[in-house]
């Protein structure tokens, strides 16, 4: 593929972040993977999404909106994504994961969040 | 059309005390809709005080739940006579109903065609996904023929309703279609829908593998979101359409989009009338 050997420069380093997983509310569906017009999502072998070009990422929210699920974010980070970064990373129950594999996805959706109270 | 993000989708539109990931089963286009709604909800510009959400029985019925606005889950079949009732009592609402096939076209059949005949400013959002998904996969009035389903082991025999074209010639304002795949379509008609005055049908095709796709040895949703990628054509590509080509598919885009008189402003005329009289002592 001619977008896959285009050669990154060093503000891609900076993008690592650029499309972003939840796991807690992943379903393991394969929207993100299936529908991206550019390839860049892969499933690992428990059938979670990661990122894996994300250089060839051209933003088109795709993902985003056909994830059912409200799991996968596409751009810049925001407080509220920075705050649950701990739940985001590696799949629930791989190694350098916080979640593990028999995690309580409503305990990790319930939260509460800083910027989360004034719409309380 | 400034589109807001996932992330303000979450944080600001959804009920963080309801249990996340929703209940709905993997890559159900349910969850695509809900991100749509609320987005053209944002994107609206109403406030969460404005909106009413109101909704039926059935896996769609469980959508207005996750939303953080004024919302009523009723009986089934039933959910646009309550809208009738909030529109009617509170006008100043936006009143949106979300209601699946099964829900509008056979328990509320009768309510979705005199709703659309009586033209109130309602948006009713129906989803198609073909089958009666939450009790097991029993055929609905809109499964195709010769579509397998659990009341149909051979078969089903009978031919679908179209809900686009029953809504147009019941008299709705705005009739529009779009398939869950065809996601930016469905957040513009969305928004158009939520703007136009008088009864706005927007019919959105969902994959349901659980319990449709499975049966019609459909490998995955997946597949049967590119099914809907390629049965979904733009509507001004299908009116130069032959009638073979068509075969298979279906129109997206806004169908019908017509002003007809509103119910709200004829009850306020009668009302109007009536009080003039009964103070002329006339009645």
């Amino acid at each position: 593929m001619a977008a896959r050997k285009r050669k990154q420069s060093p503000q891609h380093e900076d993008q690592r972040e650029k499309v972003r997983f939840y796991p807690a509310w992943c379903k393991r569906c394969g929207n993100c993977a299936a529908f991206c017009p550019q390839h860049v999502i892969e499933m690992d072998q428990w059938g979670y999404p990661h990122a894996v070009r994300t250089h060839d990422c051209i933003s088109c929210h795709m993902c985003e909106k056909l994830c059912p699920d409200f799991a996968v974010t596409v751009g810049e980070e925001t407080p509220s994504s920075v705050s649950r970064r701990g739940a985001a990373g590696p799949s629930p129950g791989t190694e350098g994961s916080l979640v593990s594999q028999d995690h309580s996805p409503e305990r990790l959706a319930k939260t509460p969040h800083p910027d989360e109270e004034e719409h309380d | 059309m400034t589109v807001p993000s996932t992330q303000t989708v979450v944080y600001e539109w959804l009920r963080h005390d309801k249990k996340f990931p929703h209940v709905w089963c993997p890559g159900c286009g349910l969850g695509i809709l809900l991100g749509a709604l609320v987005r053209a909800l944002a994107a609206s510009g109403l406030t969460k005080d404005q909106v009413a959400l109101v909704s039926g029985i059935g896996c769609a019925g469980r959508l207005p739940v996750y939303v953080d606005v004024g919302s009523i889950h009723t009986t089934h079949g039933r959910a646009l006579t309550f809208a009738t009732g909030i529109k009617l009592s509170k006008p100043e609402l936006t009143v949106v109903v979300v209601m699946g096939d099964g829900d509008a076209m056979a328990i509320g059949g009768n309510h979705l065609i005199h709703a659309a005949r009586r033209n109130l400013d309602l948006v009713a959002v129906v989803v198609n996904n073909r089958t009666f998904g939450m009790t097991g996969g029993q055929f609905s009035p809109t499964t195709p023929m010769g579509a397998k389903t659990t009341t149909a082991l051979y078969g089903h025999i009978e031919p679908e309703f179209d809900i686009a074209a029953v809504c147009a010639t019941a008299g709705a304002a705005l009739v529009a279609r779009s398939t869950v795949y065809h996601v930016d379509r469905l957040e513009r008609l969305l928004l158009q829908a939520l703007q136009k005055k008088g009864f706005s049908v927007v019919e959105v095709m969902s994959p349901c593998y659980t319990n449709f796709g499975r049966q019609n040895l459909m490998a995955s949703h997946v597949v049967m979101m590119k099914q809907l990628k390629e049965q979904g054509i733009p509507v001004e590509r299908w009116q130069k359409m032959s009638e073979i080509e068509r075969r298979g598919s279906f129109p997206l885009g806004v169908l019908v989009d017509r002003d007809l008189p509103g119910y709200l402003d004829s009850y306020r005329e009668v009302c109007k009338t009536a009080a003039k009289l009964r103070s002329e002592g006339k009645i």
